[in-house]
């Protein structure tokens, strides 16, 4: 796994960033996946094909049930293929050991969900903080530079119930960029807001793409023009 | 920000529900500390009470027919025939092994005298060894002194005094045969409800002279010291230096009494653990379902990073810290309680015991931590893609 995060940090280099635009950062090959429920077997992705470039903010589109949520856990490694491949350049992470894993999620990859998931009895800085505390880097310093890059430096001392819902899902941006990740990964981060702030929270995530890889899963057609690309899920199938 | 820092965090935030597990470790807690601290200071108490006996160990001749006692406590009896231990073999009791735990070797003749036309029973004495052995004895007048060439000095039990007037300074003549000796009572032993009472007590030089048993004594009386000292080892022991001679362990006496102690003890202490198991239970319930309401909190920490290790830790570093707590608690409380119940079931006052503080602190933080066992592997078993989808 350090091979693969020195080649990460390889990609990183201003001087291979217009390298980087053009290699491929995600490969997702032939990936399937199946639950089971009770006796049945459904399988929610077909053999799924897709690459996203370095740098690029894909958005992943389709109806409800149609795996883009089960798609965007699989790359971020929350859940596994039942088969077929993710590549993180070049490297499979598939056959990583759980560990290698979690290792993988703190340091590459950083989650925005619709719901925003703070932990309550934290306020705004200590939730940004906790991927820090998990890494067990002590060096707290990332924390005010995340909130400051989404805004909300004045109201660090927060709770998650003292704060908007906009606001809640800056600290949760925040909180999923404080490793500096090179993939983000959000899942609806605009269906728990009102347009406006669902405007400005695209926004906001497209001022971070360039630096990091953003994959957006929404229902709303209007957000994901914001992307460079979409890629349009119909039972578990890719209709890009 | 550590992750102790956030489980503390935690705590503070769930003070009510975690109330209830830091209780059934307080009680479990409270339990033991009382039933080791009352049952303590009980047996600290009987073996103080032991000590009142004067001499735990009688060395005699294997032939009895004269009553002996120790303090207030007829331990058999003891002929006055012709079966006697040589006085110049005294000192080789000092070659037994354990010699460290002697204290006191007192050696004693007993034998019956003429005085004003009665007979009484004399009891020959060291009388500087003697004083050792008893020291609760109250003497009007003061205690005698070895024999002199001077005069030669007695005491006399309060049933002999009290018929013949005898008090201190009384000039006595006690005849044997023969032979007699002129007296002066030092001192009258007040009444010990003992066989010391009907005793007339002189110096054992005199007594050997009276009773023409030069060199001899009937008994050896030996204090060894020390509240788990091997006793019977001891008497072992002095019977192999001393063949022909029996060497009796009081301990017998106080064994009897400790066995209740014991008996009661292991009772109260086993419901002492059941106490613990059931707290242990309960606590890994209530961490059971907090971990139940916290399957997104969990979910969230393991999608942002925390490794399964961590969550583990945290959830024994939250066991330890109810064990802590309800260790701390249950030691003061079960100190509290001891102090009123002990007086009254065991008839002593126990004092805190802190030296068993870490103790039972530590079993508190084991049972905590057992505790977390099951609510860990909950936990662990969060799938977080699952719980972060379905909330």
């Amino acid at each position: 796994m350090s091979d693969y995060l020195e080649t990460l940090e390889t990609s990183n280099n201003p001087e291979n960033l217009s390298e980087n635009l053009l290699a491929n950062l995600i490969q997702v090959k032939d990936v399937t996946k199946k639950y089971r429920l009770g006796n049945n077997e459904v399988e929610v992705l077909h053999g799924i094909n897709l690459e996203v470039k370095a740098g690029e903010f894909v958005s992943i589109m389709g109806q409800s049930g149609s795996g883009k949520t089960t798609l965007m856990n699989i790359i971020g490694m929350l859940d596994r293929p039942t088969e077929g491949s993710i590549l993180i350049k070049d490297i499979d992470i598939t056959k990583k050991s759980q560990k290698e894993l979690v290792d993988f999620r703190r340091r590459t990859v950083g989650f925005v969900f619709q719901q925003f998931h703070l932990i309550p009895s934290l306020t705004a800085y200590e939730n940004v903080a906790l991927p820090l505390v998990f890494s067990g880097d002590k060096d707290n310093s990332a924390v005010e530079s995340a909130l400051e890059r989404v805004g909300l430096a004045h109201r660090m001392h927060h709770k998650p119930v003292e704060l908007s819902g906009g606001e809640q899902q800056r600290v949760a941006i925040a909180r999923a960029v404080v490793m500096k990740p090179k993939i983000l990964l959000a899942d609806e981060p605009t269906g728990a807001l009102d347009a406006t702030t669902g405007s400005m929270i695209i926004s906001l995530l497209k001022s971070l793409a360039g630096d990091m890889t953003v994959i957006m899963v929404t229902h709303n057609s209007e957000l994901a023009e914001y992307s460079d690309r979409i890629v349009y899920l119909k039972d578990g199938n890719v209709a890009e | 920000m550590r992750l102790h820092s956030l489980v503390l965090k935690d705590i503070s935030r769930r003070k009510t529900k975690l109330g209830l597990a830091v209780l059934s470790v307080v009680i479990a807690a409270a339990a033991i500390v009382a039933v080791v601290t009352t049952f303590s200071a009980a047996t600290d108490g009987l073996y103080e009470e032991s000590n009142k006996f004067g001499a735990n160990i009688i060395v005699r001749p294997e032939v009895t027919t004269i009553p002996l006692v120790a303090g207030s406590t007829s331990i058999g009896s003891l002929s006055t025939g012709e079966n006697y231990i040589e006085e110049s073999e005294i000192p080789r009791i000092h070659t037994i092994q354990n010699n460290s735990n002697l204290a006191v070797v007192a050696p004693r003749l007993y034998g019956v005298a003429e005085l004003d036309d009665s007979s009484v029973v004399i009891m020959g004495v060291d009388p500087e060894k003697e004083k050792t052995l008893k020291p609760w004895w109250k003497i009007q007048g003061h205690w005698m002194a070895a024999k002199t060439p001077e005069k030669t000095e007695v005491m006399v039990g309060s049933d002999i005094a009290g018929p013949l007037g005898l008090k201190e300074g009384s000039p006595i003549t006690l005849s044997q045969g023969n032979i007699s000796i002129d007296a002066q009572v030092a001192g009258v032993i007040e009444s010990t409800g003992g066989n010391e009472d009907g005793y007339v007590i002189l110096p054992l030089a005199t007594s050997q002279y009276l009773l023409s048993k030069e060199g001899k004594v009937s008994s050896l009386e030996v204090r060894a010291l020390c509240n788990d000292c091997p006793v019977e080892e001891i008497s072992r022991q002095i019977e192999e230096v001393f063949p022909g001679l029996e060497a009796r362990s009081m301990s017998q006496i106080v064994e009897t009494e400790m066995a209740v102690v014991e008996h009661t003890e292991s009772s109260a202490m086993a419901v002492s653990i059941i106490t613990l198991l059931v707290s242990t239970l309960t606590v890994a319930s209530t961490m059971l379902a907090s971990v139940n309401e916290k399957l997104k909190e969990i979910g969230i920490m393991r999608a942002v990073g925390a490794s399964n290790r961590q969550v583990v830790s945290m959830l024994f570093f939250e066991g330890a810290i109810i064990g802590i707590i309800g260790g701390g608690i249950g030691f003061a409380i079960g100190t509290a309680a001891s102090s009123i119940a002990a007086p009254m079931l065991v008839s002593v006052s126990p004092s805190p015991m802190w030296e068993i503080l870490p103790a039972v602190v530590g079993i508190c933080i084991v049972t905590g931590m057992v505790a977390s066992i099951i609510p860990a592997k909950r936990a662990l078993g969060v799938d977080p893609a699952e719980v972060l989808r379905s909330v």
